[in-house]
């Protein structure tokens, strides 16, 4: 009887496990209390933000930061949907602000307290979601585009300044299995509506069929739909072509070079144009320190600190001040500070509604299944 | 016995409550969330529109619709994704009771001294977390792996293509039956533990050989413990996302995946409630096919 009784136990252990690791990425808002008045709450993507950058806040204000993370728009808005509350500042990108103002959850911010503002590059003010700056300050932003071992597709001799590397069977065939696209609804209907020539916010129904057929059709030589693991593939030479941000291109090119590989990952915007994702600082109207939040916005805005973020994460930076910290090999990278030729081709995703989310969502399915 | 009664009430109290609060409440909640409306941004419509006449008499009243199961119907494609992650769930299980027979019958068989440390090691790997462990075959399935090596060397010579392993169905299924292959050893090795060595030696004197002892002894014996581990891996595997999601391909989309990419993806909580409790009508209907047939039969 003694055995079973230690059976009995395992099994609860078991559970245990297994219930723990499906509720493991779950906010943990709620934990601090709401009393403690000198706490700056950020919700921002993984690894945004330089630690030293933090520190030396901490330092200025005498506070503290907590920081919760999210690795995509759509868990950002669900979990603040599901009741994350008491965030002070949030990073989402355009589309995602532009669901957060309409639903009325932003503050308004007080300019006066952000004199920094100065330092962000107008192009970059007033965009389509934010007219006035109401609500937002940039942070930094990033491209969609197409990363890729040089040295296999000169071999393979195929092109890596156009979409067609990922779309075209033609080409694709050469590199079978070799290839990843992002897991995103919205970016590989953009990058395909990009590649046949229409916006990367249409959303006329026969357009979208279009883009369905040519990503069913390419999608026997795809290896995978991956968000993240491409970095660490491409880096290692397992892929030779991915579908994917800058920054995170930009993270996959340092790996392969710090461990020794003999490629070099490299990452083109394509010539048809792309998806810039411009992330941008706001208020939740739960937060319990506008005033901390607003220092941190122009704490953030400062040449050097905004910077560094760039430095350690490779993203593209609107900070006209941050420009001459930033690391020569970063600046002028076109694929992360695109010029103005590029900047007319590249095209912020807007938000859509419920009836074309719903139908996006069943192509997407089909997709999937096909 | 007034007081015993008491006794029994106050004992089983907190975990009624908390499957009423934590279970009970939250599929209610469910099912009338996958009759309502969604929201414009993400979410659901109020079910009160502001401008509505609330006289009016019909149901939008009350903003209830049936849109979500009628989308559901409108396509082929979701009952294809049931039917698909039915096949995984059932060869996943089917796998892992192949495999599993055996490990359970040794431990079983075993001096009853290394019994307690056999069944350790089973369960030993649950000590990592199982994302870590899934990441882990990341690496051994990966193309530049020793393991996948060895494999396409080996395919190589016989004369056949190198394969990728990593994404793909193949990876899924290495996945969830690595993952549950202890839910299904542990059940088997309880029911098989309770055998009573006596009924082999008399098949045996009757003249039944190895085979006949195993087939008309032994495994008619074990099937409770085969019903309820087979319960234990196909309902887990039926409803999981993650594995797909990591290890598997381009097509490797399951249900589990469908419904997470309703909520964290597009946003639409009453069609994702609605394809949850479909799910669970048909786990409802798979537990209680292996409840009745795991039921102890009685002796003939």
């Amino acid at each position: 009887m003694k055995s079973s009784r230690i059976l009995i136990s395992l099994f609860c252990l078991l559970c245990i496990t297994l219930t723990s690791c499906t509720s493991g990425d779950q906010v943990a808002s709620n934990d601090l209390p709401d009393q403690d008045d000198n706490i700056l709450r950020l919700f921002n993507w993984n690894n945004y933000i330089s630690q030293q950058t933090i520190e030396r806040f901490e330092q200025i204000c005498q506070c503290r930061v907590t920081q919760d993370y999210y690795s995509d728009n759509e868990e950002l808005l669900a979990k603040l949907a599901a009741g994350a509350t008491g965030y002070d500042l949030l990073v989402p990108t355009g589309n995602a602000m532009d669901t957060l103002i309409h639903q009325g959850v932003l503050s308004a911010l007080d300019k006066a307290q952000i004199p920094n503002l100065k330092n962000i590059d107008p192009n970059y003010l007033g965009t389509l979601f934010d007219p006035d700056n109401r609500y937002s300050i940039p942070y930094a932003y990033t491209t969609t585009l197409v990363g890729f071992n040089r040295e296999k597709l000169a071999e393979l001799n195929l092109p890596t300044d156009s979409w067609s590397i990922i779309f075209e069977p033609e080409y694709l065939k050469k590199i079978r299995g070799r290839v990843t696209v992002l897991d995103s609804q919205r970016e590989l209907m953009a990058a395909a509506l990009k590649y046949l020539g229409y916006s990367a916010n249409d959303t006329d129904e026969v357009h979208w069929q279009q883009a369905k057929k040519l990503i069913i059709q390419a999608k026997p030589y795809w290896a995978a739909f991956s968000n993240t693991s491409y970095i660490r593939e491409l880096a290692v030479g397992n892929l030779w072509v991915a579908h994917g941000y800058s920054n995170d291109m930009y993270q996959a090119a340092l790996d392969a070079q710090k461990t020794g590989r003999h490629f070099t990952v490299d990452f083109v915007i394509p010539r048809e144009g792309a998806v810039l994702s411009l992330d941008s600082m706001v208020l939740h109207h739960t937060g319990h320190q506008p005033d901390l939040a607003h220092r941190f916005i122009n704490f953030m805005l400062e040449g050097k600190n905004s910077a560094e973020l760039t430095n350690l994460t490779g993203s593209g930076n609107p900070n006209l001040a941050a420009q001459p910290y930033i690391l020569p090999e970063i600046i002028t990278n076109p694929a992360i500070f695109p010029d103005m030729a590029q900047l007319t081709r590249l095209e912020m995703l807007q938000d859509i509604n419920h009836t074309q989310r719903r139908l996006l969502s069943r192509i997407w399915t089909e997709i999937k299944l096909r | 016995m007034n007081k015993f009664r008491l006794t029994r009430w106050l004992i089983s109290l907190p975990p009624i409550l908390f499957l009423l609060i934590f279970f009970a409440a939250p599929s209610l909640i469910m099912v009338i969330t996958s009759f309502r409306f969604p929201g414009e941004y993400g979410g659901l419509a109020p079910l009160v529109a502001p401008e509505t006449d609330t006289m009016a008499g019909d149901s939008s009243l009350y903003g209830l619709t049936l849109e979500a199961y009628r989308f559901f119907f409108s396509d082929i494609l979701y009952a294809e994704i049931f039917l698909k992650s039915f096949a995984v769930a059932a060869t996943s299980t089917l796998i892992c009771l192949i495999m599993a027979y055996p490990v359970a019958m040794l431990i079983a068989q075993s001096a009853k001294k290394y019994r307690n440390l056999m069944i350790l090691l089973v369960v030993l790997p649950f000590a990592s977390n199982f994302l870590i462990r899934i990441y882990a075959w990341m690496i051994i399935l990966g193309p530049e792996s020793a393991f996948s090596h060895f494999i396409n060397n080996m395919l190589q010579f016989f004369g056949f293509e190198p394969v990728m392993m990593l994404f793909s169905s193949f990876a899924v299924l290495v996945g969830t039956v690595y993952v549950h292959l202890p839910f299904m050893i542990l059940p088997l090795y309880t029911n098989l533990e309770k055998h009573d060595p006596v009924l082999l030696d008399a098949a045996q004197d009757l003249g039944a050989n190895r085979w006949q002892r195993f087939w008309r002894v032994t495994w008619p014996q074990s099937l409770p413990g085969v019903f309820s581990g087979s319960a234990l891996v196909f309902i887990p595997v039926l409803g999981m996302f993650a594995i797909p999601d990591i290890l598997g391909g381009t097509g490797d989309i399951l249900i589990g995946n469908l419904i997470k990419d309703q909520f964290l993806g597009t946003r639409d909580w009453p069609f994702g409630s609605a394809l949850s409790i479909m799910l669970m009508l048909v786990v409802l209907c798979v537990t209680g096919l292996f409840t009745l047939l795991a039921r102890p039969r009685a002796p003939k």
